[in-house]
């Protein structure tokens, strides 16, 4: 399909079926023009005026308290962003006892009455965009272009599976003979319960949340407890626009709060976004069926990566070091995207070695609000630390071939390249969620994808290559969940990137993508009789 | 017929006129004929733009050969000849002709569009370009700046070529039209520079950080020219660069050691829908600049329309972009009358006015509409000739560059040196640009009448 510029026009599956107008995704703001930056700084003046926001603990619609522990600000730590009440394990109990009540008379309504209330939270979001994005600069210290993002992929979540779910009132077509009638249909599972990491602040638990919902559950959501103040955006656009309250529960907390949430025998549902261990945690605690608990648990968990970027001869470097950096070092390394090994043909390794190695060198490590940062503050202490252990491994088993310049103050880790590193460094198969990329050479791109197999991960992962066949042979031999070609590797959108992983790194359908509402469904079929007497009576 | 378009139609037929017979060039109507088929399939086309592209980093003709088969294996009906070539491909030794064949293909197309693989071997190119009644302009081809050093490298490459031409520029014979205009002399050397390859620190969404970046190497760029007596003009690129180009541009010759010189340029993409914004901002500088020498106005289409177009759908903007070709023709003509009358002019008496143009004027286009009206518009409101330069891209350019010396108007060539490797990206640029549906290149090649040609956008 061309338009009448002659270019291709994208073709929408979800093409106004649904009388909510076709999907399409949230257009980013235009960073650069000036207007839209100042408009951007001016909302965070505004926020900064009003911090420390109050987020507090909501069962059923209830306000609890408010006071519990404080997010602060990754570049200035002593900045206190947002106050929150600490979710107990009674909280938990009602939380989930609400939503038992809620999910019965949300899933009693139809699918367009829910979907309604999705686009209409969409459009909350929409309307307070520039002050999220600034949100997120301070709780998260997340850059302008990566928190504007993250605002639109929450709203293209709601929209996509208001839409989504639509197409699933009505079953897929089953076989019919005749005498009996056979019908397929999906019902909401009940109680969904959503935890949710803090790197993707808003765009991960409205997806989590939305997905649970479009399909008629209730959700009780316990978000990071680095970034409750983002969570709370949610659940007020939510709430504010027809979602009754025992719908959805926030409960602010640390991990012994999802601990409870997860075993409790009332929850049907668990969505996780997190680190590999505790996804593993969770799966087993939710294979659990205590008396009483008429249910098998679901998990449906995204868990960490180990992300890798295959360099073959023939790639152009002039895209690849751009690529690269942008995908290993944006927003610190802190996406479950982000790329942390490259492994590179031999015959280009050295100069891409160095044409990266002076493309880091003249990043800008700094606060999220300035806009010109390529490298904001890492989340917290403990990441600075963990990084920083991961490094100086690299240098005990390699070389550090570069290292950057920090500002004072703030969780700052400076972004580094290591090379030369043993097989066995351990920073070549854990997830190290930070501003620290290695280099490998490979004799070729299959060594290469042996390389790629023998990890347990399977998220993202990236090809240069000029040659079809190198295209073709790669795509189809590596595991990976998200495969990209001549491109950076993160930043998958709703409806046009269905995200996830495979093998270790997660399990489930991937997100933004067709399949994933069905995880929140139960399936019942129906098969009728329609003989009367030797009839049929049809 | 309104009286402009008449003045407008004679001087295109006589431009056309003066075009050499393409007869005469047996090699590039054979290029002419490689680039009508790409042009007409658009499979062929791709095939033809990924071989082109990926040719530098083929290690060997064997690799080159392999690349070349995988991609006529997704062109779905494959001229007799290339159906041939591929049953080849099926041995080494076959791969091996193959592959250089290929190779030397690229290389002949390469030698089209780049003048040289360093300003010391440009100079015959340039001399004669020189002697035959044209101007040029050197631009550096270079890969991508990511880093300090490959910065450093472009600027001193670029300090390197100003000294080199003009040291050769000194021996080139008098050419009147080329060297004087009526605002005064005219430098024989005429470097055009990217700002993007001055700094690895381009952030379209933080102008001011390449732009403090990138000062620091145009500055002693600035300075060399202008003790050389050579003309810098900073090239326009896409979007993202524009902020950061024109901010560092009128903050650097607004320097008060710069005020005297060196003679220097911008660009004006008349493709941009707010282009005439664009313009408005370079005549308030201009007039609000203590600097003596006139800023040179080189206004183009814009060769970067796939990528805005692109780039803007991607992210669900309005492209920043006209999406009609003829609204950026119309524009470009609109632009070249603002242009052409910010110069003073004459008096009642018809002595010209004693105050410097805020502006040189320099039109570059391979459509002869376009360059028709602008020499007819400037006739026609009592400009001279020499006040009007003409530019136009080497190997694309090249007959309509005859033509327009011929006709007695200054005609600058954009050559680009550099080689294959870092010339890539705008070898399959220009490829692009002359097989494009759209191009007037394109429509004059398959043979669309001269009133066809000149017909108001
Ligand atoms: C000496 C010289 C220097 C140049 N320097 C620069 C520079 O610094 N920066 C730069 O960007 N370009 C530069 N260019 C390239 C120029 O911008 C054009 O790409 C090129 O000259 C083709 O335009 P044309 O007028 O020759 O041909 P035409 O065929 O008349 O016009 C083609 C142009 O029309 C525009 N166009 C094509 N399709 C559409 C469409 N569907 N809707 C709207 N517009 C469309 C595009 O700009 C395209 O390049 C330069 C060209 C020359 C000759």
């Amino acid at each position: 399909m061309k338009d009448e510029a002659g270019m291709p026009s994208p073709s929408n599956p979800l093409k106004d079926a649904t009388g909510l107008g076709a999907f399409i995704n949230e257009p980013v703001l235009e960073l650069r023009r000036a207007p839209v930056r100042a408009s951007l700084t001016a909302a965070l003046e505004e926020l900064d005026g009003r911090l420390p926001l109050r987020v507090p603990v909501l069962v059923g619609g209830e306000r609890g308290a408010d006071a519990g522990f404080e997010s602060t600000d990754p570049a200035v730590p002593e900045r206190v962003v947002a106050q929150a009440g600490r979710a107990t394990e009674s909280h938990v109990a009602e939380a989930v006892a609400a939503a038992g009540r809620g999910a019965r008379e949300w899933g009693a309504r139809s699918a367009i009455e829910r979907a309604v209330v999705l686009v209409r939270a969409a459009a909350a979001l929409r309307g307070r965009r520039l002050e999220l994005a600034a949100l997120m600069v301070r709780e998260c210290a997340k850059p302008w272009p990566e928190a504007d993002a993250d605002v639109c992929e929450a709203i293209d979540f709601l929209e996509y599976y208001a839409r989504e779910a639509l197409l699933l009132e009505h079953g897929p077509a089953l076989l019919q003979v005749p005498g009996e009638r056979n019908t397929m249909g999906y019902v909401p599972r009940g109680v969904v319960a959503v935890i949710s990491p803090w790197n993707f602040p808003l765009a991960i638990p409205t997806g989590m949340v939305a997905a649970g919902l479009a399909t008629g559950n209730a959700v009780v959501l316990k978000p990071a407890e680095q970034s409750p103040g983002c969570a709370l955006a949610l659940v007020e656009a939510l709430h504010g626009v027809g979602l009754p309250p025992e719908a959805l529960s926030l409960l602010p907390g640390f991990g012994e709060v999802g601990a409870a949430l997860v075993r409790d025998p009332g929850v049907h549902t668990i969505a996780f976004t997190g680190s590999g261990a505790v996804g593993l945690d969770i799966v087993r605690a939710a294979a659990e069926t205590p008396d009483g608990q008429g249910h098998v648990k679901r998990v449906v968990a995204e868990m960490g990566g180990k992300n890798c970027v295959i360099v073959d001869s023939d790639a152009d470097l002039d895209e690849v070091v751009p690529a690269l950096v942008d995908s290993a070092f944006g927003f610190a390394g802190q996406k479950c995207s982000a790329a942390s090994r490259v492994l590179v043909h031999e015959a280009v390794h050295d100069e891409l070695l160095e044409r990266l190695t002076g493309a880091v060198e003249v990043l800008a490590v700094g606060p999220a609000e300035r806009f010109g940062t390529d490298v904001p503050p890492v989340i917290d202490r403990e990441a600075v630390e963990r990084v920083a252990g991961y490094v100086e491994g690299a240098g005990r088993s390699g070389r550090v071939a570069i290292r950057g310049q920090v500002p004072d103050g703030g969780w700052y880790c400076p972004p580094t390249v290591a090379c030369d590193l043993e097989p066995d460094a351990p920073v070549l198969s854990e997830e190290v969620f930070g501003p620290l990329l290695t280099v490998e050479r490979a004799s070729g791109v299959d060594a290469a994808c042996g390389a790629i197999e023998r990890l347990p991960f399977a998220l993202t992962g990236g090809l240069f290559s000029r040659s079809p066949a190198t295209v073709a042979r790669v795509a189809a031999r590596l595991p990976l969940g998200n495969l990209y070609v001549n491109r950076g590797i993160t930043g998958a959108m709703v409806g046009r990137q269905p995200f996830g992983g495979n093998r270790r790194s997660g399990i489930g359908a991937k997100a933004g993508g067709p399949d994933y509402l069905l995880q929140f469904t139960e399936t019942r079929v129906m098969t009728e009789n329609t003989m009367r007497h030797g009839l049929v009576v049809e | 017929m309104p009286h402009g378009e008449e003045l407008l139609t004679r001087v295109g037929r006589d431009l056309h006129a003066a075009l050499p017979s393409p007869s005469r060039h047996p090699i590039k109507a054979l290029d002419a004929k490689g680039m009508e088929l790409a042009s007409r399939d658009a499979e062929l086309r791709a095939a033809l733009f990924r071989l082109v592209d990926v040719t530098p980093a083929c290690r060997s003709l064997d690799d080159l050969a392999r690349h070349l088969a995988e991609y006529v294996e997704e062109v779905d009906e494959r001229p007799q000849a290339l159906e041939a070539a591929m049953r080849v491909a099926h041995t080494a030794p076959g791969r091996r002709a193959l592959g250089a064949a290929a190779a030397t293909g690229v290389r002949h197309m390469a030698h089209r569009f780049i003048v040289g693989e360093s300003p010391q071997a440009a100079l015959g190119v340039l001399g004669d370009l020189w002697k035959e009644g044209s101007a040029c302009s050197v631009d550096l081809l270079g890969e991508a700046t990511f880093t300090r050093e490959e910065a450093d490298r472009y600027a001193a490459r670029c300090d390197e070529a100003l000294e080199v031409l003009s040291v050769a520029a000194g021996s080139w014979p008098g050419r009147h039209l080329l060297e004087a205009d009526s605002a005064g002399p005219l430098p024989r050397v005429n470097l055009s520079v990217k700002v993007s390859a001055l700094t690895p620190l381009m952030r379209p969404d933080a102008p001011h950080v390449g732009r403090e970046d990138a000062a620091q190497r145009l500055r002693p760029l600035l300075r060399r020219a202008q003790d050389l007596g050579a003309h810098l003009h900073i090239d326009m690129e896409s979007l993202d660069a524009l902020e950061t180009t024109m901010e560092l541009v009128f903050e650097l010759l607004d320097e008060p050691e710069f005020s005297d010189g060196p003679s220097a340029g911008v660009v004006l993409q008349a493709y941009l829908r707010d282009s005439g914004q664009q313009l408005d901002r370079i005549l308030e500088w201009a007039r609000a600049s203590a600097r003596r020498p006139p800023l040179t106005v080189r206004l183009v289409k814009g060769a970067y329309w796939d990528h805005e177009v692109v780039e803007a759908r991607r992210h669900g903007w309005t492209p920043p972009v006209f999406e009609v070709k003829a609204e950026s023709d119309r524009n470009f003509e609109e632009l070249t009358r603002r242009l052409l009358d910010s110069r003073p002019r004459k008096d009642e008496a018809g002595m010209p006015s004693p105050s410097n143009p805020l502006l040189r004027v320099a039109v570059a286009s391979h459509n002869i509409r376009s360059l028709a009206h602008a020499i007819a518009h400037n006739r026609a409101t009592g400009g001279e000739d020499r006040d009007l330069e003409l530019q136009v891209l080497r190997g694309l350019g090249d007959e309509l560059g005859i033509a327009i010396a011929a006709s007695g108007l200054r005609v600058r060539s954009y050559c680009p040196v550099g080689d294959l490797v870092a010339g890539m990206a705008y070898l399959v640029r220009r490829l692009l640009e002359n097989t494009s549906n759209d191009s007037f290149l394109g429509e004059q090649q398959r043979g669309a009448s001269i009133e066809d040609l000149l017909a108001a956008p």
